[in-house]
């Protein structure tokens, strides 16, 4: 299956974001590799989605799940060689699904060769590669983003006896983007992935490329121009290529990252992901109208990109004191799910493994503005292990089957990188792809169902989104449009019954066709709408004028 | 009947709307829009900083107000709908307006905002008056946490009051009040309180709560109902007590109308008053209300000649209300000098429990029963002014607990009088 | 000539033996009628007292004041009052009837006036009794409410009222009974006129203080009254 020539390819995504370690071992190690992965592009097919992003498969001490990078153009052994990703880049080529993989711009591990010359003295040629000083007192005042692990964003090197700077752990020197020599190597690296045939790049931790004094060392304008150039540079030599910014951010802090359509060709919506599960829990649909509110315009060619969970911890940064308290109250009660500012569950438990929740946060997922990214193993409801430490209780391997490792491998289980879910509810036996595949409907086929229903129409990827305000603050609806085409999505939050009355005059005379079902219902008339919704239901209609 | 009439359509149709909430305030207003804007402003303020994560919505009860009274309440919602996020609520919070059927009054304002705790199925109900322009964001602390956390049903409300304000409830109702249902409530009909979703089901139960609406006296009525059946009571200290700035001094008659009418009419409704118990006091969370001081300036002169011409010109009428021994007392009262008046607690007991039974009886048409207690009770109120002119806060209380305890004594007197033993 | 004369007697004798014998069983039927007629009127007066005793009549007159009114003229309760009343009428209505079968000639067409007569009495007695209640309590709620007031000569404003109501409801009773019509009416113009005429006076000069701050409070709010304590009794 060709891919599509569309440049704009990216607005109509289906993004399933993979861990190479995590998702099939063909090499019986206990690890996933590249093959394994191959292997698998069946699956990811038949499940409905055209994009697979993979986290970092670089060479690393992986003492930050791979974002350590110790070398850019290699592939790390455990998961195969540089062939292999050729091998599997092909296939998924050859489906019609396009790879998007991760570019640690901002700092690498310090076991990188770059950091090993940089740091072994002072007169390095690479000593201006890193950011080095002799206090621990520069960029004062800039935030610490792990803060649980760090107390400084200053290390102490005792070869080089001098500070080095770092945003993340400090096993993560940053690199010196105001070092020209940098930022032409770290393009030469990114060329050499998309001459190998790469669609594009997550650009991990954009905002803190740059530093300056006297400011919090975010979003500065230094960053945009780095960026900007790199971008100049891939629509010169790769169009059709993409950028994806991972900045998290407040709404108004994005648009500079969007820049006029001159930066990044899409960014994580990260304020809007707390608030759906906030909206959910207090079923009130205040938070989500009122962060996308907030949310700038941006130019035609970009594109936001939506997630309910990823590799990471439910991040509740972007969210004010009040909030946060309420998200750990509600969703993380048991302190040791709380890291670094946020939850680190999997989408299945923070829902309480409620069929409808579930159902529900996806169906928003698909349906708000942008391009929607499912994490690994949400679609069959797996679950998490607070117990692995760090993030790795949501990167636990892939549950294919009731057998063996749950088919993930063929090692002994000892050997698995991760050790397996194995409680009754979301153990592999329970919860697995195999078993799920046997019935129309559980969770995996319902979701290949809504892939396919939101693939039917451009409109969910292109369009615009008018919020209807119904005087029932506990459903949210909107209609999405794009051209002729419009969709009415209507979301109840709540986990009762609910009446709503729509005001759809400006749609007057429209059949409602609900997309699932493809039922007609009643056509819109003078009087507000009246629709019914079981708990946690939801509706997408087709509005047709005949 | 009353029912359909005071909640209507347009009404059912907002709650509908607002869904189940925990906490609701309710706000019954008529003609009120100079002072509204502010008193929701507090209310919201309260309910985000205190009850940040309840559902809760403010709903104001109108009367038909052709002041845009409704519109300034509805102006002030935290939704969506505005278009201007607010981060500092969690929730929405709705402010609703509605009018309710029939005219303006106060029992049906009351009863229209009861139902929709009722149907809301929320567990904690507040009412603030529209006239308690002094009102901070606090008061709904003090009234609701006492209900959502501490389980007490109905919370009425306790302020530093100078000691010459309300004389009719500090000489009449509260200590009646305190002798015949053996609580010892402060503000019986107050301005603003608390109530538990039980005690609103429960009153809606009882077969008189429709009509008691359609009269004065709901909020008496209310305080009686929770006396006597047994609810959890407290009084929340909340500051002082102002009116709104226009509104004018409440006339005596219609204070005697407002507050002793309905007492008079519950000692019927609610009988329970006929067991003897001894008074128990209710809890004052939040610190002891204290009785001011400021100098005032009040026109005795007056009450002491409306006492005596109404004495002498209502004999015919007092001689079918009263005894003829209280009677005679009252005349001879009415015949000494300014300098030499006193009305004496016991006269004034036996006198206000007389009136009572009349009332009970009918003697005479019942307003003009009430009307005719209005120049004894400027009599007394003469007579309490001049005792404490220069008493301070302590002695003033005290003055005040001795006739609680007069009253109390007499109570098997009215006992008496109302079997028509006397 | 004698026996003329003893023949012409016996006639008349006759005829008037005839005449007493025509007239003796319609007095008996009449008797008879009203002694029935007596009986029937205190069965309906049964009636009526329990029917008043069911709705509670006596409470109602309480609650206007009826009863008070009675008490004071030494009249027995409402219902009483008015079950007697009732007894009378219906007794009256059974004897005219009885008077009527009498066949006095010349007696019919007054007994047919005296029947027409009957409602109109009735409605007069009623003006009366309502307008002597009504007086009663609105000069009683006139004196409550001008004691309370603070104004001057509170008694005379409700004699005032009692006799205004008074005059008002005898004049018309006096009218619906057609008696002395244009008299009263001149009679009842002159006195409700001077009675008024005297109040305004008495007002307008005794009461102008009064009338002032009353329409000072109704019409300019921004002044405070002054006669009355900043203190709210509540």
């Amino acid at each position: 299956m060709p891919l599509s020539q569309d440049p704009q390819w990216y607005k109509d995504a289906l993004i399933y974001q993979v861990h190479v370690r995590s998702f099939q071992d063909s090499s019986g190690d206990g690890i996933g590799d590249f093959r394994g992965l191959a292997q698998k592009l069946d699956y990811v097919q038949e499940l409905g989605v055209d994009t697979l992003w993979l986290m970092p498969f670089f060479p690393s001490p992986l003492r930050d799940d791979g974002y350590d990078i110790a070398d850019y153009r290699s592939v790390h052994p455990n998961y195969g060689t540089l062939d292999d990703f050729k091998g599997f880049l092909e296939a998924a080529h050859a489906r019609g699904i396009r790879v998007i993989i991760e570019m640690v711009l901002n700092h690498t591990s310090d076991q990188h060769a770059w950091f090993q010359q940089s740091r072994s003295s002072r007169d390095n040629p690479r000593r201006d590669w890193y950011v080095w000083s002799d206090k621990d007192t520069k960029y004062q005042g800039t935030r610490i983003i792990f803060l649980d692990t760090e107390l400084s964003n200053w290390a102490w090197d005792p070869v080089s006896k001098q500070y080095y700077w770092h945003r993340f752990f400090s096993h993560q020197p940053d690199l010196n983007y105001d070092n020209p020599e940098v930022r032409e190597e770290m393009w030469e690296v990114m060329r050499f992935w998309l001459r190998m045939g790469v669609d594009g790049f997550r650009l991990d931790a954009v905002p803190y490329l740059i530093e300056r004094e006297g400011t919090n060392c975010e979003n500065l304008p230094e960053t945009h121009a780095v960026i900007k150039d790199y971008r100049a540079r891939l629509d010169r030599e790769f169009p059709g290529k993409m950028f994806l910014a991972e900045a998290n951010q407040w709404p108004e802090d994005l648009g500079p990252y969007f820049s006029s359509g001159d930066e990044f060709h899409m960014a994580f919506n990260f304020p809007l992901m707390p608030r759906m599960f906030m909206g959910l829990k207090l079923e009130d649909r205040k938070p989500i109208t009122e962060i996308l509110q907030r949310t700038p315009q941006i130019p035609e060619i970009c594109q936001w990109c939506l997630f309910l969970r990823n590799h990471d911890e439910l991040t509740l940064e972007m969210v004010t004191d009040m909030e946060r308290d309420y998200m750990y109250d509600e969703y993380a009660r048991d302190r040791s799910m709380r890291l670094n500012l946020g939850i680190r569950r999997r989408l299945a438990p923070l829902l309480d493994n409620d069929r409808r929740r579930i159902e529900l946060m996806n169906g928003m997922l698909m349906s708000l503005p942008g391009t929607p990214i499912a994490y690994y193993g949400d679609e069959i409801g797996m679950g998490d292990n607070v117990n692995l430490g760090d993030r790795n209780g949501v990167r636990t391997p892939m549950q294919w089957d009731g057998g063996w490792n749950g088919g993930f491998s063929t090692a002994d289980p000892e050997k698995l990188y991760s050790p397996l879910m194995l409680n009754p509810v979301y153990g592999y036996q329970a919860v697995n792809v195999s078993s799920q595949k046997r019935f129309e409907h559980s969770l995996l086929s319902w979701m290949k169902r809504i892939l396919k229903v939101r693939k039917s129409s451009p409109v969910f990827g292109r369009g615009s989104i008018e919020f209807l305000y119904p005087a029932n603050h506990r459903v949210l609806a909107y209609v999405r449009s794009w051209g002729k085409e419009a969709i009415l999505v209507v979301n109840n939050l709540s986990s009762s019954a609910q009446a709503v009355e729509l005001d759809l005059r400006g749609y007057k005379g429209n059949i409602l066709i609900e997309m699932f079902g493809r039922n007609i219902f009643p056509r819109v008339g003078d009087l507000p709408y009246l629709l019914t919704m079981g708990p946690y239901q939801f509706y997408w209609f087709r509005l047709r004028k005949l | 009947m009353a029912e359909e009439s005071i909640l209507t359509d347009d009404f059912l149709h907002e709650l509908m709307n607002v869904g189940e909430v925990d906490v609701l305030v309710g706000l019954p207003t008529y003609n009120d829009a100079a002072s509204i804007g502010q008193i929701v402003q507090a209310i919201r303020a309260g309910l985000v900083k205190y009850f940040p994560r309840q559902r809760a919505v403010i709903i104001n009860a109108d009367g038909g107000s052709h002041d845009m009274t409704q519109e300034l309440v509805r102006a002030a919602s935290i939704t969506d709908l505005q278009h201007t996020p607010n981060p500092h609520a969690l929730r929405t919070l709705h402010s609703i307006s509605v009018r309710y059927g029939g005219g303006p009054s106060t029992g049906r304002g009351l009863y229209a905002i009861l139902a929709a705790a009722d149907l809301l199925h929320s567990s904690a109900c507040a009412v603030i008056s529209a006239d308690s322009t002094n009102i901070e964001p606090e008061w709904i602390a003090h009234l609701l946490q006492p209900v959502c956390q501490d389980g007490f049903d109905l919370v009425t409300p306790a302020y530093h009051r100078h000691k010459f304000d309300g004389l009719l409830v500090r000489n009449l109702v509260y200590p009646m009040i305190r002798a015949l249902y053996a609580k010892q409530i402060r503000e019986p009909y107050p301005s603003e309180f608390a109530l538990s979703g039980r005690l609103a089901t429960h009153l809606f139960g009882q077969d008189g709560w429709a009509t008691v609406a359609e009269q004065d006296g709901a909020k008496l009525y209310l305080t009686i109902s929770a006396i006597a059946g047994s609810f959890k009571l407290a009084q929340a200290l909340l500051g002082s007590k102002t009116r709104a700035q226009n509104s004018p001094p409440a006339d005596v008659v219609d204070a005697l109308r407002e507050g002793v009418g309905p007492l008079f009419f519950s000692l019927d409704q609610q009988p329970a008053w006929r067991s003897s118990m001894p008074s128990e006091p209710v809890p004052i969370l939040g610190g002891r209300p204290e009785v001011t001081l400021e100098p005032l300036r009040i026109n005795r002169k007056r009450l002491y000649d409306l006492f005596r011409s109404g004495v002498s010109e209502l004999e015919p009428l007092l001689s079918s209300i009263v005894s003829q021994a209280t009677l005679q007392q009252l005349e001879e009262l009415a015949s000494r000098a300014e300098q030499e008046f006193c009305y004496p607690d016991e006269l004034w007991v036996k006198t206000v429990y007389e009136f009572a039974a009349s009332y009970h009886r009918a003697v005479l048409n019942r307003d003009h029963i009430i009307q005719a207690l209005a120049p004894l009770y400027r009599g007394r109120a003469y007579t309490f002014l001049v005792e404490n002119r220069d008493s301070q806060s302590e002695e003033v209380e005290k003055n005040v607990e001795a006739l609680c305890l007069t009253f109390e004594k007499f109570k098997p007197y009215l006992g008496e009088l109302w079997d028509g033993r006397k | 000539m004698w026996d003329k004369f003893v023949v012409e007697l016996s006639q008349a004798w006759q005829e008037l033996i005839r005449g007493v014998a025509q007239f003796l069983p319609r007095l008996l039927v009449t008797l008879i009628i009203v002694v029935i007629g007596g009986l029937a009127a205190w069965v309906i007066e049964v009636i009526v007292r329990s029917i008043l005793r069911l709705v509670k009549f006596d409470r109602f007159s309480d609650d206007s004041g009826a009863s008070q009114f009675l008490r004071r003229t030494a009249l027995p309760s409402s219902t009483e009052l008015l079950s007697r009343f009732v007894f009378w009428v219906s007794w009256i209505g059974f004897i005219l009837v009885g008077v009527n079968v009498l066949g006095i000639v010349g007696l019919e067409p007054h007994i047919s006036k005296l029947f027409a007569y009957l409602p109109r009495l009735v409605a007069a007695v009623c003006l009366i009794f309502f307008g002597l209640l009504a007086a009663s309590f609105f000069s009683r709620a006139a004196l409550l409410a001008a004691v309370n007031a603070g104004s001057p000569s509170p008694k005379l404003i409700s004699s005032a009222v009692r006799i205004l109501i008074t005059v008002l409801s005898v004049s018309m009773a006096f009218e619906e009974l057609g008696l002395a019509e244009q008299t009263v009416l001149i009679a009842f113009g002159l006195i409700f006129g001077a009675l008024l005429f005297g109040l305004a006076l008495a007002f307008g000069l005794g009461g102008q203080e009064l009338a002032k701050r009353f329409l000072e409070a109704r019409f300019l709010r921004e002044t405070p009254r002054e006669h009355e304590d900043e203190l709210s009794p509540l």
